[in-house]
């Protein structure tokens, strides 16, 4: 185990080499030249070009890109073009932000979803079933902006339950997670109750049934047992991006987490900051999915984390 | 199987017990008032970049800084220049030197008393290539800052302590808006001593003279100022002021209806709700900004090279119908590039909308039929004129193609030169026409600087200087308007409008004066009375 943990950790390095790589490669190739956004409106050829030095984007790919290399060894994400501010500090303070978000998000969607998923599959076909049919798919389609603002305007214009926007407790993040919340548990349903409704049509439940169990242990014991690997393997996916930042929801919440941050920083050009934030959200996805292939193993032992071990 | 149904219920009972009692939290806790007491609440949209003077170019920025610091002069709300640090001044009568005497008592934070030498050392560092400055500009006609700024003088000439309080300013040539310029942002002065200590993070640390202080940063969330209780001018009437940053439009109305912001500036899109409701259309406030906004022309290549095509797309362009109804009436008509209310003479009647002239001079250049394009970003209000415009222009024969880029990429293509046609604004950063002449049609600014359009001319370039370096007002008007005429006969821009903004106040809030510069606003006439 912890072989194949250090295996995966190590794997991770090349990976993040490449991504830096590919990522300087896009946004050189990006339309739109950092220090114009940085001058502001009135800039004479002296300046940007003075500026450009300064910033180091006058060095060509290589340079630059060796450049970038060289701090990120020192453990330095570089500073913020426009802010001036460390850019690993930020994503740091950022972080827990979108940790809480998304993690509130999960605590909603997971426990919901699977028992809207359950009871869909064992009622299937029945009004129960096509409601939650109904739902979960109006809530996959619609976008994610326009629930934000009826939901908003309904809890916190009308009702005055919550603050519409801002960075804080619990009630400033209901709002947001909610939102957040509604295609991950729209997604988690859909999948549950199919792969229930699989399960259902197995021998080893015949089995079950025929030897008698009360049906309660065979839907805990056989069937979610079952079911639970495609469950994980949704709730890990959508973590994953969610800890990557959910960037209207932040934005129409006010939300200071790593999406805004990072869509601030493409909007201008901001190179630091947009390396540190693909970086960063590199790392924390492919931890997010080693995580879930451990689960795996726990949840399943007839995964194994070996290949060797076949 | 409702027994299933419970079970689970059962299982997930800690769950669902949480959230209920959540709930029941979030109820009892209603979200009113998380407001701090005595302290005024704005929005800004995106958060502020830096609040170092020396790096500031975004009016978010700016207009906190205009609250944490001050210059040697400022302005009133008549947009005249006035005393700020600097108690008077004189200037020479060769227009070449500003001696300001300065005011005594005027502390920064750590109570050090500013003095003619921080002035000196807060310019300097403007024009230090290390400051990275985009401002340079504002001090450009200082004797010797480009030997400063090139390296090849420890110091500027220009910039002279003459004694503890008294501070003079010697330009190269004589610059008529350089006072004016001085009200400006890059023009705060700053304590040595804060900047050494901080470095780049002095930025995030600013500490000035200003009415009010800096308390608390929250990038992406909040900027929150409290009052200076040293303040050597009018204090101010709130204990503070909280800069939300809400970046979202919808978001904003729904946090000033329920109270928690005082005062925003009303989104088109909101205009006629607040407008057409009794309760709130008493406290709908307008400002009639100094900006002009125009479609320009690239003049420095075909087609757009030929004035002819220049006046014929002006002449079919409906700008008035445009105004009144697209617009909602929401700004004035623009006669030429200056804003009527910088104007300080008459101009020559613009061009009116004529579609038959504009037919006859394509036909007459054999243009019938020419494609050309126009860069438009991505914002939707921009994208819908750009059609409308499209169709006059297609009337008499014009094809013309709409390119829609993301604002960075836009801004890079414009300043390269790309466009035929592009859709921008400038707004004044000092109440001078030249503000509005200078940079935008003067052919040493082509491109970055301000010339986007790329239009050259000698005689306005000529003019332009000539005001700019006349001492006396009626004459430096006058050049300014030959100039002005000289550019409506060209046209290498259509100018729209001066476009008005609105904003919205709560009831509780007095005092509360809009600004059509941000660097007026010093935040202390403002108060909060329930």
């Amino acid at each position: 185990m912890a072989a194949y943990v250090l295996k995966r950790l190590l794997l991770l390095i090349p990976l993040l080499f490449g991504i830096t790589l590919l990522a300087f490669f896009l946004l050189n190739a990006l339309p739109g030249d950092p220090v114009l956004s940085l001058v502001g409106e009135r800039a004479s050829p002296e300046v940007i070009e003075n500026i450009r030095k300064e910033i180091g984007v006058d060095k060509g790919f290589i340079g630059q890109y060796m450049g970038y290399l060289k701090l990120l060894l020192h453990g330095d994400f570089g500073r913020s073009y426009y802010t001036n501010r460390d850019v690993l500090k930020d994503i740091i303070m950022k972080f827990p932000n979108t940790m809480r978000l998304a993690f509130a998000a999960m605590l909603i969607a997971v426990p919901l979803g699977i028992v809207a998923g359950f009871i869909s599959a064992y009622k299937r076909d029945r009004f129960i079933d096509r409601l939650i049919n109904v739902v979960s798919i109006t809530g996959l389609s619609i976008p994610i902006f326009w629930s934000a603002i009826i939901i908003m305007l309904f809890l916190s214009l009308k009702l005055k339950l919550f603050p519409p926007s801002g960075t804080g407790d619990i009630r400033f993040l209901f709002l947001p997670a909610f939102v957040l919340s509604i295609p991950a548990m729209a997604t988690l349903s859909r999948v549950t109750r199919t792969t229930i409704l699989d399960i259902l049509k197995m021998p080893y439940i015949n089995t079950a049934r025929a030897k008698g169990l009360p049906s309660i242990k065979i839907s805990i014991v056989h069937v979610l047992k079952n079911a639970i690997i495609p469950i994980v393997t949704i709730i890990g996916l959508d973590f994953g991006s969610y800890l990557n930042g959910a960037v209207v929801t932040e934005t129409i919440f006010g939300w200071d987490g790593i999406g805004r941050f990072t869509m601030e920083g493409i909007m201008k050009r901001d190179y630091p900051v947009i390396m540190g934030c693909i970086i960063f959200g590199t790392a924390v996805f492919v931890l997010v999915n080693l995580i879930t292939d451990i689960l795996y193993h726990y949840l399943d032992p007839r995964i194994r984390l070996h290949a060797k071990e076949k | 199987m409702p027994k299933l149904f419970w079970l689970l219920l059962h299982q997930e009972r800690n769950i669902i017990l949480f959230f209920c009692s959540t709930l029941i939290i979030f109820l009892l806790s209603c979200s009113s008032s998380d407001r701090l007491e005595g302290y005024v609440y704005y929005r800004l949209n995106a958060n502020p970049t830096t609040l170092d003077p020396a790096l500031i170019t975004d009016v978010s920025s700016a207009s906190i800084a205009a609250k944490l610091f001050n210059g040697l002069v400022r302005l009133n709300d008549s947009l005249e220049i006035v005393p700020d640090i600097a108690e008077r001044w004189e200037i020479s009568k060769d227009g070449l030197r500003y001696r300001f005497h300065l005011k005594k008592g005027v502390r920064f934070l750590n109570d050090r008393e500013v003095e003619a030498q921080d002035f000196k050392y807060s310019f300097e560092r403007i024009l230090d290539p290390k400051t990275k400055s985009p401002n340079t500009w504002v001090f450009d006609k200082v004797e010797g800052a480009r030997e400063f700024q090139k390296g090849d003088a420890k110091e500027v000439k220009g910039f002279k302590v003459i004694d503890k309080h008294t501070f003079e300013i010697k330009l190269r040539k004589p610059f008529s808006p350089f006072l004016s310029m001085l009200t400006m942002t890059p023009a705060y002065v700053i304590p040595e001593g804060d900047v050494k200590k901080w470095g780049n993070d002095f930025a995030s640390h600013p500490s000035g003279t200003g009415p009010f202080v800096l308390k608390r940063w929250l990038p992406n969330r909040e900027v929150v100022l409290e009052r200076n209780g040293n303040y050597f001018d009018k204090k101010a009437k709130v204990k503070g002021i909280v800069y939300k940053i809400i970046p979202e439009d919808l978001t904003t109305i729904t946090e000033f209806e329920l109270g928690n912001i005082d005062v925003i500036s009303l989104p088109a899109s909101a205009y006629s709700k607040f407008k057409n409701d009794r309760k709130w259309n008493k406290y709908i406030m307008s400002l009639e900004g100094l900006n002009t906004y125009y479609l320009g022309m690239n003049s420095s290549r075909p087609p757009f090279n030929n004035p002819d095509l220049r006046k014929a797309v002006s002449y079919a362009i409906d700008r008035r119908k445009i105004l009144e109804t697209f617009y909602e009436g929401r700004g004035r008509l623009a006669a030429g590039p200056v804003p009527d209310l910088l104007r300080k003479w008459d101009v020559k009647a613009g061009i009116n909308y004529e579609p038959q002239e504009a037919k006859e001079i394509i036909r007459r250049e054999g243009m019938s039929g020419i494609n050309v394009n126009m860069y438009v970003t991505a914002d939707q209000d921009v994208i819908d004129l750009a059609e409308i415009i499209q169709s006059y222009l297609s009337e008499v024969g014009i094809n013309m193609s709409i390119k829609q880029l993301e604002w960075s990429a836009y801004k890079d293509a414009v300043n390269k030169g790309e466009p035929d046609m592009f859709w921008l604004s400038w707004w004044a950063d000092y109440p001078d026409p030249e503000n509005f002449l200078f940079p935008l049609f003067h052919s040493s600014n082509l491109g970055p600087a301000g010339n986007r359009t790329r239009y050259v001319n000698k005689e306005v370039d000529t003019l332009i200087e000539k005001g700019q370096n006349s001492l006396n007002e009626n004459e430096r008007n006058n050049f300014y308007k030959k100039a002005e005429d000289i550019i409506i006969r060209d046209m290498p821009w259509v100018s729209f409008w001066h476009r008005t903004d609105f904003l919205i106040k709560q009831p509780w809030i007095k005092g509360y004066e809009v600004y059509p510069i941000y660097t007026m606003d010093k935040g202390t006439e403002v108060a909060i009375e329930r």
